[in-house]
């Protein structure tokens, strides 16, 4: 096993883009995790720091008199204090974005886990047993497949109410279907192959087959779904995030861009920073996703 | 093959009644209620709420038990009444009438836009491996990918409408849907839209037609000396279409639901994500409902054309 | 129980989302220089009105329920009367002012002659009447105001009385006195009896109809004509050149309006600066770029809302709230300057009771005003909350069982400028050791799960006021919300703030206020000057008492491309917009 590990890793580090999307995620998640104890509370609100932009920036303050009908205006100027500036509430910009990450991080890999089980599950289940079983999934995979996935996902949380830990169920529970389709049809070519037949003839358990042989066999479509399908979710939360219906208890970057879209030509820091997050996280899962799916790919 | 088909329909309607349902009730069973847009104001406003609710569920008929809805609904949807909508004042049907040309033009155009160059890009890029071209083409195709569509939105009209003055900052439904000011009016829904697309098809394509250009009927083709331009063409292109027609299929309805949504939103195209998504917002079942079906209908619809697609194709592939 | 309607925030929004933000009109009296008006207003143009508040619902308005719908009806047609800068009545379809009896039973409306649908068959007092009696009030209609016309006689909840007099005239005959009924009368239009009889008693039918859908019996009653209504895109209304308001001077100036639904602020704003609207609302911190514009102009009117955070009074929320030295407190401890100035970016006026300083029943003088001045002061707040027996240890407060006492702060979710108030209400409190958690909702489970109370155990229904000793289903502390408050007939806010009202969700109960607020509604008050002093009394009592804190009346900001002529942006801008031109 660990020499398949070896090899499968030179060949996914021989894309520098896979390999600079690898050192991207790896520096996320360790941001993620261990950032949050270097940086300041990501709730602290000081309204008089609010709107400062990141260093190097500066940007015009007004306040309005309502009796004598005149702005106020200072010249406020980025500081180390905040490198990335603040948002209107005076809270720390790259507190924020770090604990984001967590959240953004979060909610992709748990969705995508979740998808993926219920995908692997059905998918080698129908499979394994074929007949009236695969029959009956495959159906309930049509029609799920058959859903407006956004429409159906926006159509819950609305009506249950936006929290993240529902919006990682529902996008577990309605994004699996690929999934499944795949990994059915990667395990009937190996139901097929001597060594499950065999097993089979020994008198193996269904459970043991499927869980111990069958599954590891498909682990490399697995693998590469998960990483494709990663950014998806954390874009799908983003945009649930951009119609309004983001988790409002937690600062995800969808719902930091979300607070500052409408001030882009005044604040536009606060919008502009989770944007580029998000955007070069995406790319990253992107970049890796393509190189492991070359080096799985016995033809390259 | 008819034999095929009609059995595909006739799946169609069963998958088509389980959305339905799974929608109905999904609609239903939740605790929120069509009055709840309004409680916000009226409570702001000190109104009488409790009578206002009572009022308006009595109007769209929410007091009968919810069985009867169902059957209700259900013998008039077989009568070909797809009900009023509440929350916009017309029969359903003639909302979707209206609105759905808005959001099929902008489907089309960017799916043309994603098409087109995806598999122009693509094939470039696989015939010219490893070139300087291929790496930018590479390069730009992730950063396509990457970029989330409802920013990519704001940061056009932010350039190009507000700061240049190119385009109009909102799309303008009084023109004419055959004029060049359409199309004009359309450039940049389409990028936003069909950008995310055009980057994922490039990446398949290239793939696809990198795969193909290993093939022994190629090399085959070649070494008759035949000209790159005639083997690209004819077997490479022909060949590398297959996985791709899968893939836009599949990516049509997500595209539909979900990019053309954020689209409609950000440019003030009143299509049927907005129709719908408002819908699902003021509670309006009957139109929820409606595109939902009407969603899988058409998802039902282009993977039989898929499939009937796949035999001209590929000439192996047959249906009993 | 009264629960009135705030009508006149409809009635003010003839100019649609330009006043919809509550825009009753301006704080400074901007004068409009004499330039600006040529003599001659020409009729050319299209006027179009960005709003991203979300389409209307239904031009049949009798269903109608949202402002959106109320403001599309107005530009087909005026209704009886408007409101001026200075609040003030002024005729629309009224020949005269209302005359009330000197008993204040009898409410006497007399109609113009010269109004007519399309058709050209006359308007009646019996349309009115029809309207009323035979559709508002009828049993087959949910028509959503029905209890604005009913009153109390003998215990028993009735319609008030309506009857033609003649053509013209008709009448609304009360049996109990309330001066501010003259408020409702004139809040809605008329259906023509001569085509909504066919309808009569259908509900499917009514609802459907085409006539009443595409507003096609209009007439000469408003300055603009339905054209085209396309759904979460447009309004489109073209000049009415029979408008009867428009016999001499050619009004209305425009050939087209156009009200534009924009999906985002941003959106808005965009259109207005690239001048592919006319005008729009904007936010406050986009304010100062757009009055540096060359092309764009921008009023500052104040509004009729305001925000508030209450207290959870009732049962399950803190027992301190309960003592007013307590409220008083936390009450000084909430600057109202830094609320107004960092989150409102100066764009509101401090509140300290319900009646909102344009209203005629304002009074300034005796009001405590928390919050501001002397009366922000956290140490003093420390020393009245160590009195009351919650002492400080080691910064935090204590509650009754010795923990650090901890609240919950909610507000519905999306609402920006109310979400950064529990925001600064969690900064302003933590100063004097009181540790605030927030919590943001979606709005009907804010309203499901707590706001609507009843008493444990029982098999009430649940309602904002089931009585001092219901409670939520689940338990909060203090609550960000905004109220607006009628200002010509400020005793709707009874419903708030008084043991019967029907939106006492905080569970404020105190009989002197409840019978301050029934003085209104009796024969003395018939007199301005008694109702005056009794609105004086109520605000300074709720000022010191602090059923909640009052917190802000926000000011709305519109803006116009310049070419925009003849605005008067006073107490309620835009009830003239019919002589609105294009220089």
């Amino acid at each position: 096993m660990n020499r398949l590990v070896k090899y499968y890793w030179k060949r996914t580090m021989r894309s520098r883009l896979a390999a600079f999307g690898l050192v991207y995620i790896i520096i996320l998640v360790i941001v993620a995790i261990f950032g949050p104890f270097f940086t300041g509370d990501p709730n602290a609100v000081n309204f008089a720091e609010k709107n400062l932009p990141p260093v190097g920036f500066s940007i015009e303050h007004s306040v309005y008199d309502i009796k004598s009908g005149e702005f106020t205006t200072v010249v406020v100027k980025g500081s180390l204090k905040h490198p990335l500036g603040t948002d209107d509430k005076g809270r720390d910009l790259l507190a924020m974005l770090v604990s984001g990450a967590r959240v953004s991080l979060y909610v992709g890999i748990l969705a995508t886990g979740l998808a993926l089980i219920i995908g692997s599950v059905i998918g080698v289940t129908s499979a394994y047993f074929g007949g009236v079983v695969d029959n009956a999934l495959m159906r309930f995979t049509d029609i799920m497949m058959t859903f407006p996935f956004f429409l159906l996902l926006v159509l819950i949380v609305f009506i249950f109410g936006p929290s993240l830990n529902l919006i990682i169920v529902v996008i577990g529970l309605t994004g699996w279907t690929g999934t499944a389709r795949m990994v059915r049809s990667e395990a009937l070519s190996l139901r097929t192959r001597e060594f499950i037949q065999a097993l089979i003839v020994l008198g193996s358990s269904n459970k043991r087959i499927i869980f111990r042989h069958l599954i590891p066999n498909v682990l490399s479509i697995i693998i590469v779904t998960a990483t494709i399908s990663i950014p998806g979710v954390i874009l799908a939360e983003a945009a649930l995030s951009f119609i309004g219906l983001g988790d409002p208890s937690v600062a995800s970057w969808g719902r930091i861009l979300n607070a500052g879209q409408d001030s882009l030509d005044t604040t536009w820091w606060v919008a502009v920073e989770p944007g580029i997050l998000l955007f070069l996280t995406v790319l990253a899962f992107n970049f890796l996703g393509d190189g492991l799916r070359d080096a799985f790919d016995p033809t390259k | 093959m008819r034999e095929y088909i009609l059995r595909r329909v006739i799946y169609a309607i069963f998958i088509a009644w389980g959305v339905f349902t799974l929608t109905f009730f999904l609609l239903r069973i939740g605790p929120s209620s069509p009055a709840d847009k309004y409680l916000a104001t009226l409570v702001a406003k000190g109104e009488n709420v409790e009578e206002l609710i009572a009022a308006v569920e009595a109007r769209q008929g929410l007091d009968k038990p919810l069985y009867i809805q169902y059957l209700d609904y259900i013998n008039s949807l077989l009568h070909g009444d797809w009900g009023w909508s509440f929350s916009t004042s017309m029969p359903v049907m003639e909302l979707i009438k209206i609105h759905w040309k808005y959001s099929f033009q902008l489907i089309l155009l960017s799916m043309l836009f994603a098409v087109f160059l995806g598999i122009l890009i693509g094939v470039y890029s696989a015939v010219k491996q490893y070139t300087k071209a291929d790496y930018i083409a590479t390069f730009f195709s992730f950063i396509g990918i990457s970029i989330p569509n409802f920013w990519l939105g704001i940061m056009l009209i932010l350039v190009f409408s507000v700061k240049l003055g190119v385009f109009k900052t909102y799309y303008d439904t009084s023109l004419p849907m055959f004029s060049l000011a359409n199309l004009k009016a359309l450039v940049l829904p389409v990028i936003t839209l069909g950008t995310g697309s055009m980057a994922a098809y490039t990446r398949y394509v290239r793939a696809s037609t990198l795969e193909n250009l290993r093939k022994d009927f190629v090399r085959t083709a070649r070494a008759k000396g035949l000209p790159d331009r005639v083997v690209i063409g004819k077997h490479v292109l022909r060949n590398a279409m297959l996985p791709v027609v899968t893939i836009i299929m599949f990516d049509l309805s997500g595209v539909v639901f979900g990019g053309a949504y954020l689209t409609e939103i950000i440019f003030g195209i009143p299509g049927l994500g907005q129709i719908s998504f408002n819908a699902i917002f003021a509670d309006d079942y009957g139109v929820v409902v409606a595109v939902t079906l009407i969603g899988a209908l058409v998802t039902l619809f282009f993977n039989l054309i898929t499939d009937i697609a796949y035999t001209y194709l590929d000439p192996r592939i047959r249906y009993e | 129980m009264r629960l009135s309607r705030r009508r006149f925030l409809r009635l003010c929004a003839k100019a649609g989302a330009l006043a919809m933000v509550g825009s009753l009109g301006c704080l400074q009296k901007e004068t409009v220089p004499s330039t600006e008006k040529p003599a001659i207003p020409q009729v050319k143009g299209t006027f179009i009105e960005g709003t991203s508040a979300g389409d209307a619902e239904t031009l049949n308005w009798i269903f109608a329920a949202d402002q959106a719908s109320f403001s599309y009806v107005g530009y087909t047609m005026d209704g009886l009367i408007a409101y001026d800068n200075d609040l003030n009545i002024v005729l629309r379809w009224l020949a005269k002012p209302i005359e009330v009896s000197d008993d204040g039973l009898v409410y006497t409306l007399t109609l113009r002659d010269d109004l007519y649908w399309t058709g050209g068959k006359q308007v009646t007092a019996e349309d009115f009447v029809y309207t009323y009696k035979n559709l508002m009030f009828a049993d087959w209609m949910p028509f959503n105001y029905k209890d604005d016309y009913r009153e109390d006689v003998d215990g028993k909840r009735e319609f008030v009385e309506v009857r033609a007099v003649n053509k013209t005239t008709y009448q609304f005959i009360r049996q109990t006195v309330d001066p501010e009924f003259l408020y409702t009368i004139t809040d809605f239009w008329a259906y023509p009896k001569h085509i909504v009889k066919k309808y009569e008693g259908d509900l499917k039918a009514f609802t459907q109809a085409e006539e009443l859908n595409n507003l096609s019996y209009t007439g000469n009653l408003g300055p603009y004509r339905f054209v085209e209504w396309v759904r979460n895109d447009k309004f489109v209304l073209e000049r009415n050149p029979d408008y009867y308001l428009g016999k001499e001077t050619g009004a209305p100036y425009f050939e087209k309006y156009i009200v534009k639904i924009l999906g985002t602020p941003a959106a808005r704003h965009a259109a207005l600066e690239a001048g592919d609207i006319t005008s729009t609302v904007i936010d406050p911190l986009q304010v100062k770029k757009f009055k540096e514009m060359e092309h764009i102009k921008v009023y500052t009117n104040p509004t009729a809302s305001y925000t508030m955070l209450l207290w959870n009074l009732r049962n399950n929320g803190w027992e301190g709230f309960k003592n007013k030295r307590i409220r008083q407190a936390l009450a000084m401890s909430i600057s109202k300057d830094a609320l107004i100035q960092s989150i409102y970016l100066g764009f509101a006026d401090p509140a300290f009771s319900f009646i909102p300083k344009p209203s005629p029943w304002y009074v300034e003088e005796g009001l405590s005003m928390y919050g501001v001045g002397g009366l922000y002061d956290k140490e003093k707040a420390s020393e009245i909350l160590a009195e009351e027996g919650y002492e400080q240890e080691g910064g935090r407060i204590l509650d009754k069982n010795g923990e650090p006492l901890k609240l919950t702060i909610i507000t519905n979710s999306g609402n920006k400028v109310r979400e950064s108030i529990c925001f600064l209400v969690k900064q302003e409190l933590s100063d004097i050791g009181i540790d605030v958690e927030l919590k943001f909702l979606p709005w009907a489970t804010e309203l499901n799960q707590y706001l609507r109370n009843k008493v444990p155990g029982s098999d009430q229904p649940p309602a904002f006021n089931n009585g001092p000793d219901a409670v939520s289903e689940k338990p909060w502390d203090l609550l960000v919300i905004g109220f607006s408050t009628d200002p010509l007939a400020p005793s709707g806010s009874s419903t708030f703030f008084s043991s019967e009202g029907g939106l006492n969700i905080e569970g404020y109960f105190n009989p002197e206020v409840d019978s301050l607020f029934q003085k209104v509604k009796t024969r003395e008050a018939l007199d301005e000057a008694e109702r005056r002093r009794i609105y004086g009394e109520l605000s300074r009592l709720l000022s010191e008492e602090l059923p909640g804190d009052f917190l802000a009346f926000p000011a709305s900001n519109v803006g116009f491309q310049k070419n925009v002529m003849g605005i008067e942006p006073g107490i309620s801008m835009g009830y003239n917009y019919h002589e609105w031109f294009f220089a």
